[in-house]
C-alpha cells in the first residue's frame, strides 16, 4: 500500500465506538464528544484531515495507522497519500 | 476429505482478522472460513447506529470487504454452512451438508447468538432479533405500516433500538425485566440517567417484569406482560443476551462453559485448537480472572492475536479493552472488567445532576474496570491505572472527587 500522508475521523459517521483507540493507543483517543481524535503534538487533538508528521508520537508506523482505521465499524476513518489520493477504504 | 491447514470456524471479524493475520505470516497455507451467514464479512455494529438504520447511508456501506478480498489473498469462504461435528482425533471437522474438512489448526470463532425469546409467540412475523444482516432487513421489512414497536431487554441493543425506532417515527415501548436499566452492570443512578433519556425522547418504559407472551395471528400485533398489561406492536426488537453455539465443539471434547475456555494464549483444552472473541471464555493475566467479552475490539485483537499463535508465535492476550455505546445524548463506556461480581469496591464518579456520571470498580483497592456516563475521556487514564494495577489504598476520595484530574493518580 502506499505510505500514509494523511488521517482524518469523519466526525460526523464516527460513533465513538472505541476500536480505533484499542488498536492505537499511541496515535487516537476520544474527545469529550465521544469522537475519535488524533493525538499530535503540543498536546493538540484533532479528527484532521491532519498531516501524520504532526502525530505526538513518531514511532506509530502506517501498519498500526492502517490497522485502527480498518478496524472502525463504520468506516469513519479516511487514510490518503502523498498525493491526496485516498487509500483507506479502498473505492 | 478435503484438507486446509487452518479451519476458521466463523467469519465475523474474528475469524477474519485472523485469516488476515495468519494469511501476512504464511503466504502460502490454505485457509478455509466458514461462516453461518451467506455472506462476507459485514459490519455488525452498524446494524443499530442511526446513519445507517435510518439509510442515511448506502446499505453497501455495511461490507467490510470486496469479494475479491478472498480469493486475491488465497482464502477460501465457505458461506452459509455451519460446523456440525468435530473429531479432534483425526483433526476434521464435518459441516451441515456433510462435507468433511480436515485441518492442521482450527479456530473457533463462533460469536455469540442472539438468545431466543422463549414466549409462546415469539415466532410471529414481527418479532426480531439484532444479530444480522437478515434481521435488519426483516426490521426493515416489517417496519413498513407499523406505527407502534416493542424493545424487550435492557442491554445496549435496547438502547440503541429504541432510538432507531424513535427516529423511525414508531410509538416505542421497552420491557426490561430488571427493576432499572441494564442491572446489574450499571447501578440505580445510571440506569435511571438513560431512563429519563430514553423517556425523553418518548419511549415508556415497563419495568420489573417479564413479557408474558407475543400476541396476533401470523403476524406480531400486541404483547402481554406478566401483570396483564397489553401494549401494542406491530414489531418487536429483542435483546436479551446472547448464547454460545458451541456445543458441537463440546461433543468433541473441547472444554466449554458460558463460552469455549482457553488459557491466555486463547487455545482451548484440545491440542491445535484455538479459540477467540465473543466466543473464548479465557484467562485475563490482567486481572487474574476468567472473563468473556463481547465488544468489537475484543473481537478484532483476539482474532489478531490467535491468528499470529496459529502460525507458531506464543503470545499471551494482554489487552485492556473497552467499547462505547451513544445515543440520545449519553455516551456510554464500559472499560476493563464491569461483571457485577460480589466483593468489588464501586467508587462513583460525578453525578446524576451533573449528567456525567461514573462508577469505578475495584478489587483490593487496583481498578479493574469502569461504566461512565458522558465522561468517555476519562477511559485512557482509566485502562492505564488497569494495565499498571496502581493501588489506589488511601487514594479513593480522589478517585471519586470528579474535579480530580485521574492523570494524577497514575
Amino acid at each position: 500500500m502506499a505510505k500514509i500522508a494523511k488521517v482524518e475521523v469523519k466526525r460526523d459517521i464516527c460513533i465513538g465506538a472505541t476500536p480505533c483507540v484499542v488498536a492505537a493507543p499511541a496515535a487516537m483517543e476520544l474527545d469529550a464528544e465521544n469522537k475519535a481524535v488524533y493525538k499530535l503534538k503540543d498536546g493538540v487533538r484533532s479528527s484532521g484531515p491532519v498531516d501524520r508528521a504532526q502525530l505526538e508520537d513518531p514511532s506509530v508506523d502506517d501498519d498500526t495507522l492502517l490497522i485502527a482505521a480498518q478496524s472502525c465499524p463504520v468506516k469513519a476513518i479516511f487514510l490518503y497519500d502523498e498525493t491526496g489520493k485516498q487509500v483507506y477504504p479502498e473505492a | 476429505m478435503a484438507a486446509t491447514r487452518y479451519l476458521i470456524i466463523g467469519g465475523g471479524i474474528t475469524g477474519t482478522t485472523a485469516a488476515d493475520t495468519i494469511r501476512k505470516a504464511d503466504p502460502d497455507g490454505e485457509i478455509t472460513i466458514i461462516s453461518d451467514e451467506p455472506y462476507r464479512l459485514y459490519s455488525r455494529i452498524m446494524i443499530s447506529k442511526t446513519h445507517f438504520f435510518l439509510g442515511k447511508v448506502p446499505f453497501e456501506q455495511i461490507w467490510l470487504k470486496k469479494e475479491s478480498w478472498y480469493p486475491e489473498n488465497n482464502i477460501r469462504l465457505i458461506a452459509g454452512r455451519t460446523a456440525a461435528k468435530l473429531d479432534a482425533t483425526a483433526k476434521s471437522v464435518t459441516l451441515d451438508d456433510g462435507t468433511v474438512l480436515a485441518y492442521d489448526k482450527l479456530l473457533l470463532a463462533l460469536g455469540i447468538c442472539a438468545r431466543r425469546w422463549g414466549i409462546p409467540g415469539a415466532d410471529k412475523r414481527g418479532v426480531h432479533y439484532v444479530r444480522t444482516v437478515d434481521d435488519f432487513r426483516g426490521i426493515q421489512e416489517d417496519m413498513k405500516g407499523a406505527k407502534q414497536a416493542i424493545v424487550v431487554g435492557g442491554g445496549a441493543i435496547g438502547f440503541e433500538m429504541c432510538e432507531q425506532f424513535r427516529l423511525s417515527g414508531l410509538e416505542t415501548a421497552l420491557s426490561i425485566r430488571e427493576p432499572h436499566y441494564w442491572d446489574p452492570v450499571l447501578d440505580e443512578t445510571s440506569g435511571h440517567i438513560i431512563e429519563a433519556a430514553l423517556e425523553k425522547a418518548g419511549v415508556k418504559i415497563y419495568r420489573g417484569q417479564y413479557v408474558k407472551e407475543a400476541t396476533g395471528g401470523e403476524r406480531l400485533e400486541g404483547v402481554t406482560l406478566e401483570d396483564g398489561t397489553r401494549i401494542p406492536c406491530q414489531v418487536a426488537a429483542v435483546g436479551i443476551g446472547g448464547v454460545c453455539p458451541h456445543k458441537w465443539a463440546a461433543d468433541g471434547g473441547v472444554k466449554v462453559s458460558r463460552g469455549v475456555v482457553v488459557n491466555e494464549y486463547l487455545e482451548t483444552s484440545v491440542p491445535d485448537v484455538w479459540a477467540a472473541g465473543d466466543a473464548a471464555e479465557y484467562h485475563d493475566l490482567i486481572f487474574d480472572e476468567t472473563v468473556q467479552f463481547g465488544s468489537w475490539s475484543n473481537a478484532q485483537q483476539q482474532g489478531k492475536l490467535a491468528g499470529a499463535n496459529m502460525t507458531g508465535e506464543k503470545k499471551p492476550y494482554k489487552l485492556v479493552t473497552f467499547y462505547a455505546v451513544s445515543g440520545l445524548g449519553i455516551n456510554i463506556a464500559f472499560v476493563g472488567n464491569v461483571a457485577p461480581v460480589p466483593g468489588r469496591q464501586v467508587v462513583p464518579r460525578g453525578s446524576a445532576e451533573a449528567n456525567a456520571y461514573g462508577r469505578v470498580i475495584l478489587k483490593d483497592n487496583r481498578v479493574v474496570g469502569a461504566t461512565l456516563l458522558n465522561r468517555t475521556p476519562e477511559i485512557g487514564c482509566l485502562v492505564k491505572l488497569i494495565e499498571n494495577k496502581v493501588d489506589l489504598s488511601g487514594r479513593l476520595k480522589e478517585l471519586g472527587d470528579p474535579a480530580v484530574d485521574l492523570k494524577s493518580l497514575l
